[in-house]
């Protein structure tokens, strides 16, 4: 063999492990296969040929943990520029791109994850392929992109805090809830730290966390697998991966004690309280039957709280609320509004009453069949659209740097026995809980 | 740093030695320009297999096997229109009491069953029908059936239920009264409709404590019939297995012919008008403005899609580009096209700035006259074609809509090729059919609803020649001419 074919059999085989090879994997509800880009960009492609549409989500591993203090709200800064435009695509063209032929977009920033994504007619895969490429590959950063959407973005905020009544409360009581700034702190930041982010905080933040090997690509929807993986290497397999990421180390709960405290709302027309239980992290041995108290205690009209509070003794005058996720960390969180002081007190009884009956009685197989069926709907609702099923595997693949459990997954939840809900209750729903009382001004 | 010095002079030096194989800026030919897309795919329309039950009942399933749910929708091809003159709510507050207790089941063990099957529930009435919206789970099929069917045949009327619902519908239509949108449609409707039965479904909050259990009762027992409804099934099933099933429940369901009344189609308004409704606090201007389309025939359907499209089907259309982009008047600036049975409705939904009212309604009509004077240019109408054309797969994604859109069809009497056609319908319009449309309906002597702050608004106002000001119930308090003004 001569050094000249060599030199291309090492380059064929470079290619061939640098690319590796999906396979359609067993076990899901719909077909999935899996690819990794020798850049490290992660493709998840689901095939569905029921209509002509095809679905992308770009998803980076990056939010509102990511930011340093003095800095919040630099993740979803960040999001809201890549609308402005990268080196070939004019601002605000992607959005125009999207909607003159007929399709949907959008983007979302949380702690630990910012997600774009599209849906339209699935000849136009490409299109979009190269408009998220471009902006993945050399998003346009300058002074005048960056000072504009800070005061977009500091417009919001004072929109939010005008018009969103106990969102001031909120802010506080997840302050007290999570352990430290990086969880605690809201996505969109706050008018002082958008201010205090630069040009140069973007440049770094996007260089960082914004490269194909921090990213994942589902499509789901009419593909051509073959023709699909040809564009994608295309488009994106040039991109320069990112300089390793180390992650942020994972943080936990300190140890349980109770915590009350008051807020006074400057919004708030009527009196109200949060409650607050750190439970097991997310996708933990506990995790999974915690969601189905979740259900049983506050999801529906025949959920405990529910019949309890609004319509057995009407003294609350809204109920929400339920597990809230922040990476490694989750939390169960009750919000209720009173009319007066007396309605507050006797809803905090009636909910710590609820709270111990399941502790010390047993679920009757009906009721636990009844959450489950009504857990069971909304988890396969979550993948009922070609846009849904794409988020809702990169968001899978992302929280467990997998798909390998998701066949089971749903069965874990569901396997929850109404002697291990006791354990459970007396487990995480202590005493030792966190209160915020919001009083009107 | 260091590193970077020591590179880029090699760099530069490789650069020049092979400088005619590469290009100084360092991105491949193809990021450039937009890639041209692959041909249109086609689209496969569900089935939809129909079938008559021996009581009447007509009986529709929409296979879809890609999720383990199942949509029932119950259509009851009687709406708001036949409410009694006199007792406007009727219909809604009638179809409001179905779940709400049999002679056997509560509402709290109805509420029960719909979720035992992980079943969600929902109303909602139109002045052309009533629908019940049912999604569980497929395995529970014959649970949900045998749930509607009790709801259906035995509902109780109950007298503390009616309290309850007319409590419960009170004070949603006190909270939505503070909507300025909400406000805004419903004044439309009223001025639009003002001699025609689908005037009463602009009802407010005051006609509810007129209504009796009689006139449940007698609404019920008179609309309430399986040859006067429809049945839509979506999911993985069959109309064998469906026909089986529903009329195992449904088959006691006693038919009653009588001669529904027909409703005729309504006058459009025939002259602009300037409408005020106050609404206290509010901060900024809504504007809904609009009339009626009729007869509504289906050639002319799509023509009207397309120049609804061009004028204010989404951000990128004429309006908004004006309003918003262009002058900066408007937070949003739409137009849409509402179908009922007798009619259509031609309408624009604006969000503006107070300073700016006249303005605002000067400029939207403006663009009003311009697409009903000028002929559309062709790349214009072919952009809206394709927006139409790729959108219209999104609308029939979810079992919800899909369902939604099929039962709309079959109570508004469309025909199966409103849908089934839908590319080919579009791919027909061109310049000539939009112009000679909008030549044929009156859009330009439309109604229009201002609603916001009178104290804001007022000097701003006094910009229009003349002004009818009404309350937020509908009802007419004075007129002002621009002479008349303070």
């Amino acid at each position: 063999m001569s050094k000249k074919e060599v030199l291309i059999s090492s380059l064929i085989l470079f290619l061939l492990l640098s690319f590796a090879r999906g396979q359609e994997e067993k076990g899901f509800p719909f077909p999935i296969e899996q690819y990794k880009l020798k850049n490290g960009l992660q493709v998840i492609l689901s095939e569905d040929y029921y209509l002509p549409l095809v679905s992308i989500v770009v998803a980076y591993n990056v939010g509102s943990i990511h930011e340093k203090p003095g800095k919040e709200g630099l993740a979803y800064l960040l999001e809201n520029l890549m609308f402005q435009g990268s080196m070939n695509i004019g601002r605000m063209q992607h959005i125009s791109f999207i909607q003159r032929i007929g399709g949907e977009l959008n983007a979302a920033t949380t702690e630990n994850k910012t997600i774009f994504y599209q849906t339209v007619p699935s000849n136009q895969l490409a299109l979009v392929l190269w408009l998220e490429s471009d902006r993945m590959k050399s998003l346009e950063i300058n002074t005048s992109n960056v000072e504009r959407m800070k005061e977009a973005l500091i417009e919001e905020i004072r929109h939010r805090k005008a018009t969103d009544l106990y969102l001031e409360s909120s802010i506080f009581f997840d302050q007290l809830l999570f352990p430290n700034f990086t969880h605690s702190h809201p996505v969109f930041g706050n008018e002082a730290s958008l201010r205090e982010i630069t040009e140069e905080d973007v440049r770094i933040f996007y260089s960082t966390y914004y490269r194909p090997n921090n990213a994942v690509l589902s499509i789901t929807g009419n593909i051509d697998k073959k023709k699909t993986l040809q564009l994608i290497r295309k488009y994106f397999e040039t991109i320069p991966k990112g300089k390793e990421i180390t992650p942020l180390p994972l943080v936990k709960f300190p140890e349980k004690k109770s915590i009350v405290n008051t807020h006074q709302d400057s919004l708030a027309s009527l009196p109200a309280f949060f409650l607050g239980y750190r439970i097991a992290a997310p996708y933990s041995d506990d995790y999974y039957p915690l969601r189905i108290i979740d259900y049983i205690l506050l999801h529906g009209k025949t959920s405990r709280l529910y019949k309890r509070l609004i319509k057995k003794e009407r003294i609350a005058f809204d109920l929400s609320g339920g597990i809230e996720e922040r990476r490694e960390l989750a939390a169960f969180k009750i919000f209720i509004i009173n009319s007066n002081e007396i309605m507050m007190e006797r809803s905090k009884k009636a909910i710590f009453s609820e709270i111990n009956k399941l502790k010390t009685t047993l679920i009757s197989e009906k009721e636990l069949k009844k959450s489950k069926n009504m857990f069971k709907m909304d988890y396969i609702n979550q993948y009922s659209t070609y846009m849904e099923r794409s988020i809702f595997l990169a968001e899978e693949y992302m929280a467990k740097n997998n798909l390998e459990n998701f066949p089971k997954e749903l069965e874990r939840y569901l396997a929850v026995t109404p002697a291990e809900i006791i354990g459970l209750m007396n487990r995480y729903f202590t005493p030792k809980n966190i209160l915020l009382n919001v009083k009107i001004k | 740093m260091k590193l970077r010095t020591k590179i880029l002079p090699f760099f530069f030096f490789f650069l020049v030695l092979c400088g005619l194989k590469f290009p100084l800026i360092s991105q491949e030919r193809f990021r450039k320009s937009p890639p041209y897309p692959d041909p249109l795919p086609e689209l496969k329309l569900p089935p939809v297999e129909s079938a008559i039950l021996s009581n009447g009942l007509a009986l529709s399933v929409i296979y879809r096997d890609n999720l383990p749910v199942i949509t029932l929708r119950l259509i009851i091809l009687t709406g708001e229109s036949a409410s009694p003159e006199k007792f406007p709510g009727t219909a809604t507050f009638t179809a409001n009491m179905l779940n709400r207790g049999t002679l056997r089941l509560s509402l709290s063990d109805i509420e029960e069953k719909i979720e035992s099957i992980g079943g969600r529930f929902s109303t909602s009435t139109s002045p052309d029908y009533s629908m019940f919206t049912f999604t569980f789970s497929e395995e529970g099929l014959n649970e949900s059936l045998d749930i509607l069917s009790k709801m259906i045949l035995q509902p109780s009327f109950s007298e503390k239920e009616i309290a309850n619902v007319r409590r419960s519908m009170f004070y949603e239509l006190v909270r939505r009264a503070s909507e300025p949108e909400y406000v805004a449609k419903r004044q439309l409707y009223h001025l639009l409709f003002r001699d025609h039965p689908y005037r009463k479904s602009t009802y407010n909050e005051d006609v509810l404590k007129n209504i009796k259990k009689n006139n449940l009762l007698s609404f019920y027992d008179k609309y309430y019939r399986p040859n006067n409804a429809r049945l839509v099934l979506t999911g993985n099933l069959n109309l064998r297995t469906a026909t089986r099933k529903v009329s195992r429940y449904l088959n006691t369901w006693q038919r009653k012919d009588k001669e529904f009344s027909f409703i005729s189609s309504p006058d459009p308004n025939d002259r602009l008008k300037i409408i005020f409704v106050d609404i206290p606090h509010e901060k900024d201007v809504t504007i809904y403005m609009g009339n009626i389309i009729s007869p509504l025939s289906n050639d002319d359907f799509f023509p009207l899609v397309v120049l609804n499209q061009v004028l204010g089907g989404t951000p990128a259309s004429r309006l908004f580009m004006n309003l918003r982009e262009s002058k900066g008047y408007a937070y949003y600036a739409f137009s849409e096209i509402e179908l009922f049975k007798a009619c259509g409705v031609f309408f624009i939904k604006a969000k503006v700035r107070p300073e700016v009212i006249h303005a605002s309604v000067m400029e939207t009509l403006r663009e009003i006259e311009k697409i009903a004077q000028e002929e559309i240019p062709s790349f214009e109408i072919e952009q809206a074609k394709s927006y139409l054309i790729g959108n219209f797969p999104l609308k029939i994604e979810t079992f919800d809509n899909l369902s939604l859109k099929v039962s709309q069809i079959q109570a508004f009497q469309l025909g199966e090729e409103h849908w089934s056609k839908y590319y080919e319908n579009i791919m027909l319009i061109d310049s000539k059919k939009v112009h000679e449309i909008a030549q044929k309906y009156p859009i330009l002597t439309t109604v229009v609803v201002i609603v916001g702050n009178k104290d804001i608004l007022i000097d701003h106002l006094r910009e229009f020649e003349e002004v009818e000001v009404y309350n937020n119930k509908g009802i007419l308090q004075y007129s002002i001419k621009k002479e008349e003004f303070e």
